[in-house]
């Protein structure tokens, strides 16, 4: 437990200085990652002070010029304000100083957090307060001229809750200003820094930050999914920009092991810092698990044409059809590849281990199997009825598909309840919408077959136990309620594992008990040296966004590697830290949403055309207004 | 319509209408800067400060940019009210000491002012100019300087659009200080330092109107080209 000679955090006063007794700290504050320690941090949520001889003003100085920098000038107090008591501060340090200076810097400090436009101008100076409250002896001294403040280098974090919330920690409140004020280019180019395909992510994603968002609170959360559809839908529309080409181009070149958003996000990085690099995909398609898993109604082929083509452009070479069974290490170093990220994803479907199963029959299908060749061309003659086992994403997409296929009876059945479904709440409500039954608490026991061909699902019905590692509720079956679902055909998404290559030569590849692939957590190496991995062949069936970032990072982690340039670590944590709340309450005005507007039902039927539509340039700029630019900005002083 | 309470009397409001909207319908005198009837409000002077209560609480808001919610109540006059517009004021005085209009409104809020009539014509930020040419004009041709995290912009301005301008000197017309100024010489007019060519009238030989202005009004309207080169008076 670090000793803390003082802290406002959260608005908790614990000061230790004068030799108190030890009080703990009982809020989580940002911590370095890493093993650097802190002196001293100031933040939005309040002062925290671990070595009492930290020059607090100094760093209540470099706070002020660091929380200057994010101030957009639109309301006049907030940036004015900052430049006053940046002012007042000079005036202090240069022997100008006086006693009133103290009152006027807590007034300026106090309108300003009253009356700011945005969460950012309310929430920012309020650790001047706590500084002029508890540490006023340092403000007389500096005054008298006892004291002056050094000119040290100060580190710096910048976040938000809701880029806090994203896996690829996208400047959310960046980008959607940029669209508040009518540059969608350049809110595009903020966007594909983080995320390379933002059309698909746009259409797609789960947004954990639309949960983090703290309009939630006020009204509505911002639709910040649809905002960076708009930003690609707009440069689509304006002619489609390309992406940068390198400025220097290096000598080595990198191997990528599957096209899918880790693959495509590792590539274009990679690309951009001069690297070579081939793409090596199994499939006659690129994208992945964005090609093959997502069905057109969600994402239009178009949008990820478009956008893996922007990637070839920068020069990256995907290799179709060209399935790595085998992993030869050394001849891929013999043809000059300096490092290796293996990013085949997670596409065979998980058996459900119950009777039938394993023989197969006609009318028993996988489920990504299904979605795969669908999406790569295969006609479907609909049956009447289908029935899909599974609550996840997956399911979804294939009883939404069957709908379209024109299968007339189609029905989910699910061993959870509703609140336990993995699946998006869009997907739900748009499969109710089509017609598509669900059925809750109903576990399959056996696959019935007839001669050869399906007949009827086993099944037995379930209720709620205690929540297992997931935290959702365990389902246990209730004895004696053993009955039989008929269908003509079953699909079966219960969940996905990767298909990895396998190695040759004595080493082997470290894999978990699940078949997914180890790697050090900072690095994304595995055992094997040059050799990476990173999204869904690591951990497992997860988001498009989470993919996305782990080829961010595999690409920095690879050109650290490659160039023998140290990991930097300096870096702040902000897990466990309250982000959403502002300690001091300021009014903000509801403002009504704005909505997109989804395909009549009637019109989804035996198409599949886009579902959802998106905004208009106008209804983005509109959206984007109601953005509260809650950035939480941190400086700190780093210990001896 | 929804009731609220203004300064103590009962009102009906329609739904959707801002505290400023019905303060004004009741003649009740609340400071504006970068407030205009015919646009949609934007909230930077913070000078039309008031007081309102939804959740139990008395909090400062802007009124021109308030939605009225049923069961609000409203106070313009009170200390804190007035203590507010007066810090709001004072820190426009603190940036723009030179620029009048600020002086002006500076002074009518009780801020003490301790500079002549001023000389300077500094842009404020008030974003009139912006909305202006996007919601009454539709080309959009100024906006705010981007910012945000990694872009360090020292002091935010506006930006302008040369190629999306079509010279009709709207934004010099809502400019509250000034800064915006636009010039005629002989067949010239100048605004944002783009230089354009001007229409004589057909009637009266005056030089009336851009010639950019005149083809973006024909082209938005169908009306041709010819049909507009006549001066508001001559017509």
């Amino acid at each position: 437990m670090d000793r803390i000679a003082f802290s406002s955090w959260n608005g908790k006063v614990v000061d230790n200085r004068k030799g108190k007794t030890a009080k703990a700290v009982k809020v989580t504050v940002p911590k370095p990652v890493g093993k650097e320690k802190i002196a001293a941090l100031m933040g939005w949520s309040g002062l925290v002070v671990m070595d009492p001889a930290a020059d607090v003003l100094s760093l209540t100085k470099n706070y002020l010029e660091e929380a200057r920098k994010l101030s957009c000038g639109e309301c006049s107090v907030c940036m004015i304000g900052i430049d006053k008591i940046l002012d007042i501060f000079e005036d202090m340090a240069e022997g100008f100083g006086s006693r009133e200076d103290l009152a006027e810097l807590e007034n300026v400090v106090a309108h300003v957090s009253a009356t700011s436009k945005c969460g950012y101008g309310q929430s920012v100076l309020i650790p001047v307060l706590d500084v002029l409250k508890h540490y006023r002896a340092d403000f007389l001294d500096l005054i008298k001229g006892d004291r002056k403040l050094n000119g040290k280098a100060y580190s710096t974090a910048v976040t938000a809750p809701c880029t806090e919330a994203c896996p690829a920690s996208l400047d959310i409140p960046g980008y959607i200003e940029l669209i508040r004020n009518n540059k969608f280019a350049d809110s595009l180019d903020v966007i594909r820094a983080d995320c390379i395909l933002p059309g698909v992510v746009g259409r797609v994603c789960t947004h954990p930050c639309e949960e983090a968002c703290i309009r939630n609170a006020i009204d509505e959360p911002l639709a910040i999914r649809l905002l960076k559809r708009a930003a690609a839908d707009y440069d689509l529309q304006s002619g489609g920009s390309s992406l940068p080409v390198p400025s220097v181009e290096k000598d080595a070149k990198i191997a990528i092991i599957g096209s899918g958003p880790a693959g495509l996000a590792a590539a274009s990085n990679l690309r951009t810092m001069g690297y070579g690099v081939t793409i090596f995909e199994s499939l006659p398609q690129a994208g992945g698990m964005a090609t093959v898993g997502i069905p057109d109604y969600r994402l239009p082929g178009d949008i990820l044409t478009h956008e893996i083509d922007l990637i070839k452009r920068m020069g990256v070479d995907i290799r179709l059809n060209t399935k790595v069974d085998t992993l030869n290490v050394d001849k891929l170093k013999k043809q000059g590849y300096s490092a290796i990220f293996v990013a085949v994803g997670a596409h065979k479907g998980n058996p459900m281990g119950v009777e039938g199963e394993e023989e197969g029959c006609v009318g028993f299908v996988d489920g990504v199997e299904f979605l795969r060749e669908l999406n790569l061309g295969k006609k479907v003659a609909p049956q009447e009825r289908v029935i899909i086992i599974g609550g996840g994403n997956v399911a979804l997409d294939c009883a939404r598909s069957c709908v379209r296929l024109g299968f007339k009876d189609v029905e989910i059945v699910y061993r959870r309840s509703r609140t336990e479904m993995p699946a998006r709440d869009e997907e739900i409500e748009g499969a109710e919408a089509e017609g598509v039954k669900i059925r809750y608490l109903t576990a399959p026991m056996e696959i019935v077959v007839s001669e050869g061909q399906f007949e009827c699902l086993g099944c037995v019905t379930m209720k709620l136990g205690k929540p297992d590692e997931s935290g959702r509720k365990r389902p246990v079956p209730v004895t004696g309620s053993d009955h039989t679902i008929d269908a003509d055909m079953v699909i079966c998404a219960i969940g996905q594992s990767p298909e990895l290559p396998i190695v040759k030569g004595k080493k082997k590849l470290n894999v978990t008990p699940w078949g997914t692939v180890k790697i050090d957590p900072v690095t994304y190496m595995t055992n094997m040296e040059g050799v990476f991995a990173g999204g869904d062949c690591v951990t497992g069936p997860a988001t498009l966004i989470e993919a996305l970032d782990a080829g961010n990072k595999v690409a920095r982690s690879i050109n650290a590697y490659l160039s023998g340039t140290p990991r930097l670590d300096g870096g702040l944590s902000f897990d466990g830290v309250d982000l959403a709340k502002q300690r001091q309450e300021a009014f903000n005005a509801k403002r009504d949403a704005r909505c997109v507007k989804l395909l009549d039902e009637k019109q989804r039927m035996n198409n599949f055309s886009e579902v959802e539509g998106g905004f208009s340039a106008d209804e983005a700029m509109l959206e984007a207004g109601r953005c509260l630019r809650c950035y939480r900005v941190v400086v700190w002083e780093k210990a001896k | 319509m929804v009731s609220i309470v203004i300064d103590g009397r009962k009102v009906k409001a329609k739904e959707g209408s801002t505290i400023l909207e019905n303060a004004r319908e009741l003649n009740l005198d609340i400071p504006t800067l970068c407030h205009h009837e015919e646009l949609s409000p934007f909230g930077a002077c913070r000078l039309c400060a008031v007081e309102v209560k939804t959740n139990g609480k008395w909090q400062i808001t802007t009124a021109c940019n308030t939605p009225v919610e049923a069961g609000m109540e409203v106070k313009t006059t009170t200390d804190r009210v007035r203590e507010s517009r007066k810090m709001a004021a004072e820190l426009l005085y603190y940036r723009y000491p030179e620029t009048e209009t600020v002086r002006e409104l500076a002074e009518k809020l009780g801020v003490e002012v301790f500079t002549e009539k001023g000389e300077e014509n500094d842009c404020i930020l008030c974003g009139l100019c912006v909305r202006t040419c996007r919601e009454i004009v539709g080309v959009s041709a100024l906006t705010f300087q981007d910012r945000g995290l990694g872009r360090d912009i020292d002091e935010p301005r506006i930006e302008f659009n040369p190629n999306a301008c079509i010279g009709c000197g709207s934004c010099a017309y809502v400019c509250p200080t000034g800064f915006v100024q636009m010039e005629s010489e002989g067949d010239k007019r100048i605004i944002w330092n783009k230089v354009f060519k001007m229409v004589p009238c057909e009637v009266c030989g005056r030089f009336f109107a851009p010639e950019d202005q005149l083809r973006y009004i024909s082209k938005t309207t169908g009306v041709p080209f010819s049909k507009l080169t006549t001066c508001v008076s001559c017509r």
